[in-house]
């Protein structure tokens, strides 16, 4: 049985300038891998070049056995990776409703489609409420909402969740950090990526700890606070 | 009082012809962000095949129509194969540019192909109904209407698309963020093709609706588009609702100045609120500082 998502010798970037630098690492089905590490060390850049929004230089990139390196993204998501990006990328002048139905894109059964509608509105109540608004009015909390129950919609195998957190205030926080935990005891195979480690103690299976490009430190997460590597990471060195 | 009913029928039909050219011009540039300066050419493409099927090789009136649509719409796929994919993938960041030279290029040779094939002398539309209509104290050609109810039918059928049926959302999720519409499922090539072929067939429609009322030359094309530029810098850019309002609005302007003031200061005068509403709103005067995406 191949992990759901296998990342080996990854290497990509911008034009003239690698970001990742051979990264590798598995996450099995039903699994929340973590990557945590400080802003601007590629985090971001990692789930861009898995979900096919960038072009990766090197290195392998496979989906229950497939490799999809520099696949278009339209490819990657058919295989099973939803990618619920850094700054929800909602469409603006779309209701809630219509950017859950974009999520489900790639599915034309109408009875599957309201089926996944009235899971993601049971998880995410809120959605049900706001679902005649223009996603251009939503409040920071709720655009987060909007973007993850838009990943959901698809109906994804994996899920790549980047910085849920960020801009957030802490309350909201706490709630989206509910989702995931509820997410993942339903089964769901989640990548996640978070800047601040002592958030996912206690809900990712695995942590990875990214620094300057590369993995420095792998394992569990409440191993992470108690090492060296994590103070070297965050304060410089 | 008398006065009013044609200066009305004229100002609706030019009107209705404007919306129907900026509609395709709007759609393009919203989704692609590229000006399609062979948008003129395509609506004299249609006007012609329309001609070709009709006069020269004697079919029913609904194969010329069904010509004119088609030959738009294959200009349309052409122009998408042969200019804008090439050029985008070569080089993104020059796109806007390089796609404007490219398709005026395009314009240039088809406008040339078509003097060559059919000659410069202008040919009667056989496609046109005759005789008037009778409303109380309005007067008003048939063929006026049907360009009217045809116009409105078109951009309704185009509205109800890109509303409510999923290949239509895909098109404003492209417009809209092209990204996230990539991280969806959708493959925005296939989008991009889509909508030059909808432009091009609604190019190829209006064309004939011109050509009917004007005669068929190898310049058919030109003003309409140059009107639809207009339309679309009043409205703002890639604002498709604020477009079609412009267009009925500027239109009847340009058929009251053309009564009282002479025809020669229609054009003049749209040109000059053009530069008014470039001043006082530079965006359009429905655009926002961040364009309002279909």
């Amino acid at each position: 049985m191949p992990d759901a998502l296998a990342v080996s010798g990854l290497t990509a970037g911008y034009t003239g300038r690698d970001v990742l630098r051979g990264i590798s690492f598995a996450v099995p089905e039903g699994a929340l891998v973590t990557i945590v590490g400080p802003n601007g060390h590629g985090k971001t850049t990692l789930l861009r070049a898995i979900s096919g929004l960038i072009r990766p230089r090197a290195g392998l990139v496979t989906v229950f056995g497939a490799d999809m390196a520099g696949a278009a993204p339209h490819r990657i998501a058919a295989a099973g990776v939803a990618h619920v990006p850094q700054g929800d990328m909602l469409f603006p002048q779309m209701s809630v409703g219509e950017n859950l139905l974009m999520g489900a894109y790639l599915t034309t059964d109408p009875a599957e489609i309201s089926r996944r509608q009235d899971e993601v509105f049971a998880l995410l109540p809120k959605l049900a409420e706001r679902r005649a608004q223009l996603a251009v009015s939503l409040s920071g909390g709720e655009r987060r909402m909007c973007g993850i129950g838009r990943g959901l919609m698809s109906g994804a195998r994996i899920l790549l969740v980047d910085e849920p957190s960020l801009g957030l205030a802490p309350i909201i926080i706490e709630q989206i950090y509910g989702v995931i935990a509820a997410l993942k005891a339903a089964g769901r195979t989640i990548l996640l990526v978070e800047e601040n480690p002592a958030r996912v103690e206690g809900l990712a299976d695995t942590v990875h700890l990214l620094d300057h490009g590369g993995i420095v430190w792998s394992g569990a997460p409440q191993d992470l606070l108690a090492r060296a590597e994590l103070m070297e990471t965050y304060l410089g060195g | 009082m008398e006065i009013l009913g044609p200066v009305l029928v004229s100002g609706l039909t030019t009107g209705a012809l404007y919306a129907l050219a900026t509609l395709g011009l709007s759609l393009v540039w919203g989704v692609l962000g590229m000006l399609n300066m062979a948008h003129g050419a395509m609506l004299t493409l249609g006007g012609y095949a329309a001609y070709a099927v009709v006069t020269a090789a004697g079919w029913p009136a609904p194969a010329g129509v069904l010509a004119a649509v088609l030959a738009g719409a294959a200009a349309g796929v052409l122009i998408h194969v042969m200019i804008a994919r090439p050029l985008v993938r070569r080089s993104p960041e020059t796109f806007e540019t390089s796609v404007m030279i490219a398709t005026f290029g395009a314009a240039i040779a088809l406008q040339n192909t078509i003097l060559a094939v059919a000659g410069g002398q202008p040919l009667g539309q056989p496609l046109s109904l005759s005789g008037t209509a009778r409303l109380g104290p309005l007067v008003a050609p048939w063929q006026n209407l049907l360009i009217i109810g045809v116009s409105i039918v078109l951009m309704s059928a185009v509205a109800l698309y890109l509303a409510r049926t999923r290949g239509g959302r895909a098109i404003r999720a492209v417009s809209q963020n092209r990204e996230a519409a990539a991280l969806m499922g959708v493959p925005a090539e296939a989008v991009y093709l889509r909508v030059l072929a909808l432009s091009g067939a609604l190019a190829g429609a209006c064309g004939l609706l011109v050509s009917s009322l004007t005669q068929l030359s190898p310049t058919l094309g030109s003003e309409p588009m140059l009107k639809a530029f207009i339309m679309c810098v009043v409205a703002g850019l890639g604002n498709i609702p604020g477009a079609i309002v412009a267009s009925f609005a500027l239109a009847m302007i340009e058929a009251l100045v053309q009564y009282h003031f002479g025809a020669r200061w229609g054009f003049p005068v749209l040109l000059g609120i053009v530069i008014l509403v470039l001043i006082w709103r530079p965006t359009g005067l429905f655009g926002r500082a961040t364009v309002q995406r279909l």
